[in-house]
């Protein structure tokens, strides 16, 4: 297996798809409005065509490239080119003003790297044995996870729960149009031959993430948009090199854990870490005025996620970020359904995906490194072009999942649906996970039922089952309790 | 934000309540085991009580927290008429055809968001539709013909 492996990934054809994908999600990463998100959605049509091998890592790379991608425009503009770049911005536009633009780039670079690299590795160990775990899992335990990453989104995206519920409620609604896969009883389908087959998710997250994020940037379309200054000295001295190593590894750490749990994405992986390393370190007064550590800790952080969100989308085809969500799509496109069977039937898939993931890593540093420069050059394509240039992506790239037009209109409805959502501060992304963990609860619900012959005591009859209603009830109930503890404290 | 909040708890309670409705006339659970409604029906209650509890949270909700949305200014008023846009070009794509229809909205919305020349609107617009209708025509085999004029 090891030799198939080897000779799927190490091979031109694959490592150019790997190279495309990481340059172009960093040239989407740096452009500030470009998320890594939409990125990877706006791509995600591409692969349509590919084999599974090069399709996935062509997504990889780009989702790869673009969280690292957003610290470009952190450093040099102070606008993060991604959500996840936030925390990055801070400490690297303070280096900037100092004209050193080229050295938190490089600290970037670098801890990104690391980061990146933590994070295979730590998908590489836990991912298999996750999968032979829930090889174990039967319908009343998948309910009871699905009812979990749907219980962790609800409470930590967004700043309100009711607002959080409302938004996974849309998705997992959306999941019930189509014909009932137990009964064979078409519902909410209104006599429409287009709705009968449900609704295909992919235009829905196309027009959830890219169109409306399309929309948003028309908001200042005609704010002129900033010029980027000269980078140079990018190679990092012996004394950060000191401090990257101290800091992004551990960083890296601790985004992958934030990217296990659905629903959590890189930027907070980015502010836990960058929060985390003002706690470790010794001059903590200093975060905030351009020390490498602050760039180093954000930048270890987000990308340590894109690892962790793989290891609950692969073994268990529960997202970790919605990324991890469009790439379920990506398989589900190839015939491919995630969860632990694809460990056992596709195993020099799931391996490829690891090493490929390890070398769009490396494909990262070696271009973050080498042509920085060039990037920082997209970021002067001007956002007047590019953004009706998106629409047509946005309306093509739906259209071809299926060559089906209705699909058009769907991705068309759901990019206006989302901007107005975001306007109401109501976050897109427990939608798209909704849309995909509400079946899964659903049809493991009932199937457990159809086994138990009505019997609801077969949710309760393994240890994983219980384990999974407490940790139900403590991520639902948690923030409360202790909101209450702290009252009666205080 | 106070009358946004009332409004997404308006529109979904009313969504919610239409979802019950319909799965109420849905086939009834047979010897213990859920039918095709009672998931839909389970889903649409916890929308309902979230709408409400977002309600009554807005009510109590004190005024210094209150922020205000911009929904009315003349960027977003762009937005909006970007989207009439897009609504008009998908009515057409089918009637007129992929090439000539998002060439010409291409065209639009770069010479109105930019202020370039017609001659460079023009050019950057006939090679992009050119090159991704070649890339998802030819090389992803896409059906790229949506009407009479390609």
């Amino acid at each position: 297996m090891l030799v198939e492996v080897l000779t799927s990934v190490f091979n031109i054809q694959i490592f150019l798809f790997i190279i495309l994908g990481v340059f172009t999600g960093i040239c989407i990463g740096a452009l500030p409005g470009l998320t890594a998100t939409m990125g990877v959605a706006l791509v995600l049509p591409l692969t349509f065509g590919l084999d599974a091998i090069p399709g996935i890592l062509l997504l990889i790379g780009v989702y790869v490239g673009a969280i690292y991608g957003g610290s470009i425009s952190g450093i040099l503009l102070r606008t993060p080119g991604t959500p996840a770049a936030a925390a990055t911005a801070i400490d690297g536009y303070e280096f900037s003003k100092r004209g050193e633009s080229g050295r938190a780039m490089g600290i970037s670079t670098v801890s990104s790297f690391i980061g990146g690299v933590v994070s295979v590795i730590a998908l590489w160990l836990i991912a298999p044995q996750l999968a032979k775990l829930a090889l174990r899992f039967s319908a009343p335990e998948f309910f009871l996870l699905a009812v979990f990453g749907l219980s962790i989104i609800a409470s930590i995206s967004g700043n309100s729960l009711a607002k959080g519920v409302l938004c996974g409620g849309l998705g997992i609604s959306l999941s019930f149009i189509g014909i009932d896969g137990i009964t064979g009883f078409p519902r909410f389908t209104f006599n429409d031959i287009n709705l009968l087959s449900g609704m295909s998710f992919i235009p829905v997250m196309i027009g959830l993430f890219a169109m409306s994020q399309a929309f948003r940037t028309i908001e200042d379309i005609f704010t002129p948009d900033q010029v980027s200054q000269k980078i140079s000295h990018v190679w990092p001295s012996k004394s950060d090199w000191k401090i990257i190593l101290k800091f992004a590894p551990i960083s890296g750490l601790i985004g992958t854990i934030i990217g296990i749990v659905p629903g959590a994405g890189a930027e907070i992986g980015a502010f836990v870490s960058y929060s985390q390393a003002k706690r470790m370190s010794k001059r903590p007064e200093l975060f905030g005025t351009g020390i490498p550590e602050a760039i180093a800790a954000p930048e270890g952080g987000n990308n340590g996620v894109t690892g962790g969100a793989l290891i609950p989308m692969l073994t268990m085809g529960v997202p970790g970020d919605a990324v991890a969500a469009i790439m379920i799509g990506a398989l589900t496109v190839q015939g491919l359904q995630p969860g632990p069977l694809l460990f056992t039937e596709h195993t020099t898939l799931v391996y490829s995906i690891f090493l490929g993931m390890f070398v769009a890593n490396v494909a990262m540093l070696v271009l973050g490194l080498s042509s920085l420069k060039l990037f920082v050059k997209v970021l002067s394509i001007p956002k007047a072009i590019l953004t009706p240039m998106i629409f047509v992506l946005c309306v093509v790239g739906s259209y071809a999942i299926n060559t089906n037009f209705f699909d058009v209109g769907v991705m068309l409805f759901f990019g206006i649906v989302g901007y107005f959502m975001q306007k109401v501060d109501m976050s897109v992304s427990p939608a798209v996970l909704g849309l995909i963990l509400g079946p899964m609860a659903e049809s493991n619900f009932r199937r457990a039922l159809l086994m138990s012959e009505g019997n609801y005591s077969i949710f309760f009859t393994s240890v994983i089952a219980w384990i999974f209603v407490a940790l139900i009830f403590i991520t639902l109930l948690g923030p409360q309790i202790t909101a209450l503890f702290k009252r009666k404290t205080a | 934000m106070r009358k946004a909040n009332f409004i997404v708890s308006g529109v979904f309670a009313v969504f919610a309540i239409v979802i019950i409705a319909i799965s109420l006339t849905f086939p009834p659970s047979n010897h213990g085991v859920p039918g095709p409604g009672m998931f839909p029906i389970i889903i649409a209650s916890l929308i309902l009580v979230s709408a409400l509890s977002l309600a009554i949270k807005t009510l109590t909700m004190n005024k210094e927290e209150d922020t205000a949305i911009d929904l009315k200014s003349k960027n977003i008023l762009n937005v909006y008429v970007t989207m009439v846009g897009m609504i008009v070009y998908f009515v057409l794509l089918p009637l007129i055809g992929f090439v000539v229809t998002t060439t010409v909205m291409l065209i639009l919305y770069i010479k109105w968001y930019g202020k370039r020349s017609w001659l460079k609107t023009i050019l950057i617009a006939v090679i992009f539709v050119l090159a991704i209708f070649f890339l998802f025509g030819s090389v992803l085999n896409v059906p790229m013909r949506f009407g009479i004029l390609i």
